[in-house]
């Protein structure tokens, strides 16, 4: 850094006499500079896919762990995944979980971001200091407090649930066990995750509000727009692009959803498994790790992803060239 | 100038970088030579009692080997799987380690234990160990582990409640069931916690009515058997105390007696539970208000007697990168001898697997009774896959338990055991 001063100075003088040297350098600079990161990103992230996508064509367990070569096993570990209605199935509660969670942040968010533009300077900082408080919280944390809250001994909202008449919710709270079935564990799971993710939907709506310039929701208020009115037709037009890599964001963040999961259900409740539980469980779940079935299921996720993020950099670039 | 800073530095951090990683020759000692450390596994929490007891073996047996350090790391049952495949892919292992003995096949099978056969036939102490769970411990006429301690199940219940209701422990499935609704009816507290994930009480259902997992197939495999009407007939039961006779909450479908039961038996807030006799001292950590009134009855088995139970319990073995087997088999002996055992089983509730060691708590005498009608799960290396990564059987009891049908249920939890049990 402290360099920088006398190359300046020197550089006139280059100039004048003519040599080229000086200006190609800096053009092969920013690749130097740039080439640790590459290579960081190549052998953190790339090797590891890589891998995966070769140990999804092979039989990898202990033995192989400690050194004996794989056995390559062509296309039998997809084969075995495809014909397991098992697979289906955790695809199924995969994307219907993925569908339900992205739309809820969205929506939770967008309304929280859209109240803390409403709000006064100190509320505004103190509900946003509120929601950052439940996106800092880690996920390991939020799935424990969770599953206290919604346990079935002394768990508060059952006990919050049982107390409300029994003409509005039902009777017989005190017991209900949330994570028995499939469905009920989702819409814990769905709360939990909603609740985590909604804020950075919240700031980044609220972001992009700021960006409106007022004189726009003046006018709209002199034509007497109303507050449903105003969002559609100008709040949204506005923010669509942030809308866009939200949506592709969340998406990829609940397709992904694990940790969760897999301290609320727990190995013991297949039923309610998700792909990465699944993945999880083949690979790791044991003493006999099944580490190539485990990289099959990994690659499937990995690759309904590769589409979503495909999609996502597309809407990156399409921004790029209205903008 | 600036390029020979630059020089300079990069040589100053790249040699820092391999002095760092360059001082892995400590471990390796030869043949005969003692090692500078021993590294032991054990499993579960480590309580400052159990370190203290094993402080007290390593005082032994530094007087065998006094230049070497017995270094103990716990490894929580939780995190168990895990551990032993980071440590068969990256030689990280320990020398002794502690392994549950239902795993202990699926070890020998991956080639990750050393062969001990030489060491444990020089070892006169060898003779008081429990057959059965020897056994386990074998493989093609070669040993691989020697068993430790094992732990049985029985009921626990409320002696207060039972004697004020006229209840005698009961002595078959009926009796239960009476006692159960008995209980629940009058104290307003769920009869018996019957949690979906419970593998080793489901056992005793089935083995009590004469139904087993698997058979031998007579060609060194098993075949599944429980799709046959014992079986099929003690699961039903099992989940019929949540479903039909109701005298179990449905709160514990689709957890394990840890997840709740424990608890809630130990606050008072239900009836009975299966749980074994380490349990104890971990419901007296919840409260101790009601423990001298707590007290334990065999798992009933159909029609009377003891149901058989399965001995669940843990083996010591040598891990096969130790470097320091002689060591490594010199300190299991020492931990598994007449007096270490005994120590070990006072404290920790399990019986020791030695023939000449008992407990010396009255209280948990009942369990030695209990754990004279073992049995083991099929002795193969698929059971942890079959238990632990499938959970064949607990997922099998929860779908039934929320209404599917039994035979269809244990129908396919029976083709799970044809081919995982058969790897």
């Amino acid at each position: 850094m402290l360099d920088t001063a006398p190359a300046v100075r020197r550089a006139p003088g280059r100039r004048t006499s003519g040599r080229a040297r000086p200006r190609r350098r800096p053009r092969f600079g920013p690749y130097l500079l740039i080439a640790p990161t590459v290579v960081v990103i190549a052998v953190l992230m790339f090797w590891p896919m890589v891998q995966i996508g070769i140990m999804s064509f092979q039989k990898v367990g202990n033995r192989q762990l400690r050194g004996e070569p794989a056995e390559t096993v062509g296309t039998e570990n997809f084969d075995k995944i495809f014909n397991d209605p098992f697979f289906w199935q955790t695809l199924r509660h995969t994307v219907l979980f993925a569908v339900v969670a992205v739309s809820l942040t969205l929506v939770v968010g967008t309304l929280v971001g859209l109240l803390l533009n409403k709000l006064g300077k100190r509320m505004s900082s103190f509900v946003a200091g509120g929601v950052m408080v439940a996106w800092a919280t880690p996920p390991v944390t939020a799935a424990i407090i969770f599953s206290w809250l919604f346990g079935t001994t002394g768990g508060l909202v059952n006990w919050c649930l049982d107390l409300l008449p029994d003409f509005l919710v039902g009777g017989g709270w005190s017991d209900y066990n949330w994570f028995a079935t499939p469905l009920s564990t989702y819409t814990v799971l769905t709360v939990c995750v909603v609740w985590q993710a909604c804020p950075f939907v919240a700031v980044s709506v609220l972001a992009g509000l700021k960006s409106v310039p007022g004189e726009l929701y003046e006018a709209a208020r002199v034509d007497g727009s109303g507050p449903w009115r105003t969002f559609w037709s100008l709040t949204y037009p506005m923010l669509k692009p942030i809308f866009l890599v939200l949506v592709v964001m969340s998406i990829i963040w609940d397709f992904k959803v694990f940790t969760q999961l897999f301290i609320m259900a727990g190995m013991a409740n297949r039923d309610a498994f998700n792909l990465s539980l699944y993945g999880y469980s083949e690979a790791f779940g044991s003493l006999n790790p099944k580490l190539g079935m485990g990289s099959a299921i990994a690659l499937v996720l990995t690759l309904i992803l590769l589409v979503v993020t495909a999609l996502y950099v597309r809407v990156m670039v399409r921004q790029g060239e209205t903008r | 100038m600036k390029y020979i800073k630059v020089a300079a530095v990069t040589a100053a951090i790249a040699l820092a970088a391999t002095a760092c990683g360059g001082d892995g020759k400590d471990g390796d000692a030869g043949d005969g030579k003692d090692p500078a450390q021993l590294k032991v596994w054990m499993m579960g929490d480590g309580t400052p009692e159990q370190t203290k007891i094993l402080d007290g073996v390593e005082a032994e047996f530094k007087k065998k080997h006094p230049n070497t350090d017995v270094q103990v790391k716990y490894v929580p049952w939780p995190q168990v799987a895990t551990t032993f495949q980071k440590a068969a892919a990256g030689g990280e292992g320990p020398d002794v380690t502690e392994l549950g003995n239902t795993d202990v096949q699926s070890h020998i099978e991956q080639g990750s234990l050393a062969d001990i056969t030489d060491e444990f036939k020089g070892w006169a102490d060898g003779k008081t160990l429990n057959k059965t769970a020897l056994g386990n411990d074998t493989a093609d006429g070669k040993t691989y582990a020697v068993p430790w301690y094992g732990g049985v199940r029985g009921v626990w219940y409320r002696t207060d409640w039972f004697q004020e209701l006229g209840i005698q422990p009961p002595k078959t499935w009926a009796d239960l069931s009476a006692a159960a609704k008995k209980v629940q009816d009058s104290k307003k507290v769920p009869g018996i916690g019957i949690p979906s994930d419970q593998t080793n009480a489901l056992l005793s259902f089935v083995w009590g009515n004469g139904g087993e997992v698997a058979s031998d197939d007579g060609n060194g495999g098993f075949k599944g058997q429980l799709d046959q009407p014992a079986a099929v007939e003690a699961v039903k039961y099992y989940a019929g105390l949540v479903t039909t006779e109701k005298v179990a909450p449905e709160k514990y479908v689709g957890k394990n007696e840890l997840e709740g039961p424990q608890r809630d038996f130990a606050l008072g807030k239900l009836g009975m539970y299966i749980d074994g006799s380490w349990a104890l001292k971990e419901m007296k950590k919840v409260s101790e208000k009601n423990a001298d009134k707590w007290a334990v009855f065999p798992i009933p088995a159909k029609t009377g007697g003891n149901a058989p139970v399965m001995a669940g319990g843990s083996d010591l073995a040598v891990w096969k990168d130790s470097k320091a087997k002689g060591a490594a088999f010199d300190y299991i002996t020492l931990l598994n001898d007449a007096k270490n055992a005994k120590i070990w089983a006072d404290y920790s509730g399990f019986s020791s697997m030695r023939s000449d060691v008992k407990f010396s708590d009255p209280k948990l005498e009942v369990f030695t009774a209990i754990a004279g009608n073992t049995k083991f799960p099929p002795i193969s290396a698929g059971w942890g896959e079959f238990e632990q990564a499938k959970k064949v059987l607990p997922n099998a009891v929860k779908a039934i338990m929320q209404g599917k049908s039994a035979e269809e249920e244990m129908k396919k939890a029976n083709e799970q055991a044809n081919t995982l049990l058969n790897p």
